[in-house]
């Protein structure tokens, strides 16, 4: 892997990164498979881009995007609790309306190009730091404020309660909290924070496209699965952190693969699904395997729910 | 304290498999007043529960708790009046989280959860003082996870968990029965001290007719969805089993003992 291939691909682990956060709020935490995120990460780069586009400050630019991921995410809340229509679905069905939702968004076409606006990273290309840094530099100060905030929000009242949510419903209720209200801000805040990932990927890349979250939520699971084999801990704070950490571990994994040569044969980006899911794969194995290695010994890890 | 009007519940509406779980019931529990719920499987003893705590809408009739109708009120809005315990032990505790979070979360029953911390200082103390009591040695284990304790333990939690935050109504849905003779004992000998020292108005379900002839200040026996039988604590103290057994075979029209008690009520 050649030094600026490293460096992409650490870029791209850490802003997706948030996105990853976000999947592990409602996967992990929530215990919801929320495909919205397929949705709602182009959602956001379609609101910053359009912001971005029409003069807006590229800060406030992503915090438009970040409120529809959350409006989004609440939909989806919405579907699932007052409506009693089941989670996976209820994510489908915001996910395919958001479809339509983004081209509207963005004025009918499908993508919007960003070249010569003004983005995040130019303070920090002011300061003179080379490319692969200033990006870094900015995805890993976005990351940090994140998991300190999420860090901050989990032991709160609240965050105690969205806990208790996806651990026990019924007893959280038997507690006087009101399940659909965690249940749809939870998926809310989850998606705010995919739609922040969309709306900082478009101002990377200089362009947003309607079709650019499909597979989200598998590289989110991914990056999740990996964390976990990798960094796995029983705290929620360690965890968020782990995710992270998979995020990146997950885009040098596909950088690595997408590098390798055997005589005339190399993988393309389109082999990219093929790649994660046999890494989702064999990440949900090693566990697996290796508890059956260890039989005698009593007790799998605690704290980890099945997939 | 607790009146019931005229409850009535019905599943599976206009299906063939339609079951009135509780017909017309009416009952009145006074402030301070301990009341054991016997009856077989199907008697609507859980369904009554499930009505009080708002976990099921009756189809008619009245739930009164301390001057409030409570009848259409949410499950989450009562929950600052009832503390509850489940028959699972695994249901009234969070097994992800630790001992103090559970606590924590108990420590807001009925209250709005906000951005401040989710345990403070002081609470840790009070947790501690409150698990001290229980001689499980749980006061030295505030931040293990929940799910490393056993049945026992867990349910023993709960019920420390239920009157954290002094309920005006607790609830218990058989909670030792999915428990070992031992550890039940030890649950239920905990409860009637916790109820005594609180003097809680608590209404328990039980399989059992020697649990209920010797805890609480009030027996019912119910049977089809309704109050088959009524003891209150000076006629409740001179009941015996076998006296319980000849009354419910008078009550009873279909005078068939057999189809209505189950062994296990007998002899659990």
């Amino acid at each position: 892997m050649t030094f600026f291939a490293f460096f992409g691909a650490v870029e791209l682990g850490l802003v997706y990164g948030l996105m990853t956060m976000g999947v592990f709020i409602t996967f992990r935490v929530l215990n919801f498979p929320d495909l919205t995120v397929d949705g709602s990460l182009p959602l956001g780069a379609a609101v910053a881009s359009v912001c971005v586009a029409g003069g807006m400050n590229p800060f406030f630019a992503l915090i438009f995007a970040t409120l529809a991921g959350f409006l989004a995410g609440t939909i989806t809340g919405f579907l699932t609790t007052k409506l009693r229509i089941l989670h996976l679905l209820a994510s489908i069905l915001t996910m395919t309306a958001l479809y339509s939702v983004n081209i509207r968004v963005m004025g009918g076409r499908p993508n919007i190009s960003l070249l010569g606006k003004r983005t995040v990273f130019d303070p920090v290309f002011s300061l003179g730091l080379p490319n692969y840094l200033a990006y870094n530099l900015v995805f890993l100060a976005f990351v940090a404020a994140i998991v300190a905030i999420l860090a901050w929000l989990v032991k709160t009242e609240y965050g105690q309660s969205l806990l208790a949510t996806g651990d026990n419903p019924r007893m959280i209720t038997a507690m006087g909290v009101n399940t659909h209200f965690t249940i749809i801000t939870g998926v809310g805040i989850s998606n705010a924070l995919v739609a922040l990932s969309g709306g900082l990927v478009a101002q990377y890349q200089g362009t947003a496209d309607v079709s650019m979250g499909v597979g989200t939520i598998v590289a989110g699971l991914a990056s999740i699965v990996v964390g976990e084999t990798l960094f796995g801990t029983r705290r929620v704070t360690g965890a968020i952190i782990a995710a992270v950490l998979g995020s990146v571990v997950y885009r040098l994994a596909i950088a690595l693969a997408l590098g390798l040569k055997f005589k005339r044969f190399s993988f393309t980006a389109s082999d990219l699904n093929l790649i994660t899911a046999l890494l989702v794969v064999i990440a949900l194995t090693v566990p697996l395997l290796k508890s059956r290695l260890k039989k005698r010994k009593k007790g799998a890890p605690f704290g980890k729910k099945p997939c | 304290m607790l009146r019931i009007e005229n409850l009535s519940k019905r599943f599976g509406k206009n299906t063939a498999s339609e079951v009135l779980a509780i017909d017309g019931l009416s009952l009145r529990v006074s402030p301070g007043e301990f009341a054991c719920v016997i009856g077989s499987n199907g008697a609507g003893k859980s369904t009554l529960l499930a009505c009080v705590s708002g976990a099921t809408r009756p189809d008619e009739g009245k739930i009164v708790l301390e001057g409030e109708d409570i009848t259409r009120q949410p499950e989450n809005k009562r929950a600052g009046k009832i503390g509850r315990v489940f028959q699972d032990p695994l249901s009234g505790t969070c097994a992800s989280m630790t001992i103090e979070e559970n606590m924590a979360l108990a420590n807001r029953r009925g209250k709005p959860r906000t951005l401040r911390m989710g345990i403070t200082k002081k609470e840790r103390e009070k947790f501690r003082e409150a698990l001290s009591e229980l001689n499980l040695g749980l006061e030295n284990r505030l931040r293990d996870p929940v799910g490393l304790l056993s049945g026992g333990q867990r349910q023993s939690l709960s019920l420390i968990m239920a009157t954290l935050v002094r309920p005006t109504l607790l609830l218990l849905d058989e909670h030792t029965a999915a428990l070992d003779p031992k550890t039940a004992n030890l649950v239920m000998n905990l409860t009637a001290e916790v109820v005594e020292k609180e003097k809680l108005t608590t209404v328990m379900i039980t399989h059992n007719m020697r649990l209920a002839l010797l805890h609480g200040t009030r027996l019912l026996m119910m049977h089809r969805g309704q109050i088959l039988l009524d003891f209150d604590e000076l006629s409740k103290s001179k009941l015996t089993l076998q006296d319980l057994l000849e009354k419910f075979d008078v009550a009873l029209p279909e005078n068939n003992t057999a189809g209505v008690l189950s062994d296990r009520m007998l002899l659990g």
